[in-house]
């Protein structure tokens, strides 16, 4: 006979660690928050992490060079010297290369409408060149750059810059600039915000001379071999630095991450994340095994082997894991969509949700264990005491 | 005479060591058959419950032999007795020891996930059993929701569960009114016979006497009378 309402859709080890948890809801939701918490702290470094990398090097990302030449000992696109326009004719010479375009990136001072200074970051781009253009342009046209005075920043700067529409004018080395359009989302590591122009009015403002700049961006010809060329290309221009474009963002990222200690502080803020994590975990599924224990003597008696007992806390330990990764994951997108507004850029990638769900069940089947050891030394004896 | 499905050969079980070593069992033999009901009386620490334990392979003997359904069980590891135990024992405690989290049928059914009955199964097995013992309409409930009697019942179903050809049953009616502790234990009576299994009741009770069809008697751990009840109430 089957009575109405009584079947359910757990059976076994999964009913017994469902209702072995859900039974104290108040130590579950704790359980819940602890996890969720550790997701939390370990999604938004690692998402810093990821949105830190992604800064570094996003100009280089987004440049659709293959090649990029830069000043000898460059260590980032950020800071770097500057190149003779001779080379860009070296360069056009190495067999393989298809278009050489120039880049130009170095510091200005910004002067604000009211008053105030700021460091930013030029970058002087080749209109006519495909090589590297502003991103993500929100207001206004690329081609507006071509006017004498013509800039475009980003609307994540634009307070701190003191400007707030196109038009709006500005002092850059004591020159004159105009606000012609405005980008979203383009962040500086160096919080020195990009200021986009063309190469020629970024010769003018750093005083460059008419034959300087600071990349020379490479395109190849279809079919060249990169490695080739990149060697050729160091022993026909000499004293430079030549890199792939791949290469250039890694060390970038390297640079600003690992030189400056940036991406240790993080990881350690993340790896932090996960010793909270397995702690609380740990300690809860303690207590609940401990609360349990005549339960699990009696399963032992009555004849269940040790893995059984085993497969209990583990599941426990898996559905902690997952509602408390759910709860966790649901807040670090909460971060990620109010942090898209500010300077600093939490991005989390499908892959690092993966990676943070591989984290949790770790961090959660790791908690398991102390329970498992105790487990592992029951006496079944002890149900007649 | 049935079948002796439990042999105990010269068993002997010591508690600690030295000066302090207590003999809880010394030189048990005795043969246990299918189908009969075998009670064992004695005062508080005359052993009763060690000797359920060697019985039910929860404890291996110091000294002698225990052989159930011709395995000796000295050489088993603990897992290998705990195979042994989900495959021919089932236990009915004095305090019941329902999962208190688990409704009465999803105590039975996890007896039956045990012995790796298919799950499409365990739920009408489960309460195939509770309605064997009476308890089909209160297979929804909760231990909590239950009386003494009621759990007691559900106990015995859970250690139905797989059909043992052993069951265990440790004081069943030490917590129950004198009604239902005869009722429960009329039951026990009743399955011994009607599914030709062995059941061994450990009790202070003298009301449990006129359910057996032999009686084992222990002081200090030995052996003292062993006999056949007359005109027992089968």
């Amino acid at each position: 006979m089957t009575g109405p309402g009584i079947r359910t859709p757990l059976l076994g080890t999964s009913l017994l660690a469902w209702r072995n948890l859900s039974h104290d809801r108040a130590r579950f939701i704790v359980t819940l928050i602890g996890v969720g918490f550790s997701v939390l702290l370990m999604g938004v470094e690692l998402g810093l992490l990821v949105g830190f990398a992604r800064t570094t090097s996003g100009l280089v990302d987004h440049s659709r060079a293959d090649l990029w030449i830069a000043p000898a000992g460059t260590t980032n696109v950020d800071i770097a010297g500057r190149l003779d326009e001779r080379r860009r004719f070296q360069a056009l010479a190495v067999p393989g290369v298809a278009t050489v375009g120039k880049l130009m990136l170095q510091f200005g001072f910004w002067k604000k409408p009211d008053g105030g200074n700021e460091s930013v970051s030029l970058v002087g781009i080749e209109l006519d060149s495909d090589k590297l253009q502003p991103w993500n342009l929100v207001e206004g046209r690329v081609a507006d750059l071509q006017q004498q005075d013509a800039v475009i920043i980003d609307r994540l700067y634009a307070d701190k810059l003191g400007v707030h529409a196109i038009g709006d004018t500005v002092e850059i080395n004591s020159r004159r600039a105009r606000i012609v359009g405005f980008t979203e989302g383009l962040r500086t590591f160096t919080q020195s915000p990009y200021v986009w122009m063309t190469h020629r009015n970024a010769l003018v403002y750093p005083n460059y001379r008419p034959d300087q700049t600071t990349y020379l961006l490479v395109s190849l010809k279809p079919g060249a071999d990169a490695g080739q060329v990149r060697r050729a290309l160091r022993e026909r221009l000499g004293r430079v630095d030549v890199w792939h474009r791949a290469d250039f963002a890694r060390q970038a990222q390297k640079y600003w991450l690992i030189t400056t200690g940036a991406g240790s502080a993080l990881l350690l803020s993340a790896l932090l994340g996960l010793v909270v994590g397995i702690v609380i975990v740990g300690q809860t599924l303690y207590a609940t095994t401990v609360d349990r224990l005549p339960e699990y003597a009696t399963l032992r008696a009555i004849g269940a082997p040790a893995a059984y007992l085993n497969r209990v806390i583990l599941k426990q330990a898996a559905i902690s894991a997952a509602f408390g990764f759910g709860l966790g994951t649901l807040a670090v997108y909460v971060i990620v969509a109010i942090t898209s507004y500010g300077n600093v850029a939490v991005i989390v990638p499908f892959w690092l949700v993966l990676v943070l769900a591989a984290l949790t069940i770790f961090m959660c089947m790791f908690g398991a264990l102390i329970s498992i050891r105790r487990l592992v030394r029951i006496d079944p004896t002890s149900v007649f005491a | 005479m049935s079948t002796p499905l439990l042999r105990l050969e010269g068993v002997g079980v010591t508690y600690g060591s030295g000066a302090t070593a207590l003999a809880a069992l010394v030189g048990i033999s005795l043969e246990i058959s299918a189908g009969e009901v075998t009670l064992l009386l004695g005062p508080s620490g005359s052993g009763k419950t060690t000797l359920l334990q060697v019985m039910g392979c929860l404890l291996r003997p110091g000294q002698g032999r225990v052989v159930l359904d011709g395995r000796p069980l000295e050489t088993l590891g603990a897992e290998a007795l705990a195979a042994l135990r989900l495959a021919h024992v089932g236990f009915v405690f004095q305090h019941y020891n329902l999962f208190p989290t688990l409704r009465a049928w999803e105590n039975v059914a996890v007896a039956l996930d045990l012995k790796q009955v298919p799950r499409n199964r365990q739920n009408a097995q489960a309460m195939h059993l509770l309605d064997k013992l009476g308890m089909g309409d209160r297979a929804s409930h909760f231990p909590a929701e239950l009386s003494g009697g009621q759990k007691q019942r559900v106990a015995i179903a859970r250690a139905l569960a797989g059909s043992p050809n052993l069951i265990l049953a440790d004081e069943p009616t030490a917590a129950l009114d004198g009604k239902t502790g005869q009722g429960v234990v009329a039951t026990l009576h009743d399955l011994a016979h009607r599914e030709n299994c062995a059941v061994v009741i450990v009790s202070h009770d003298p009301r449990v006497e006129p359910f057996a069809d032999r009686v084992l008697h222990l002081e200090d751990g030995r052996l003292t009378d062993d006999r056949r009840a007359a005109g027992n109430q089968a």
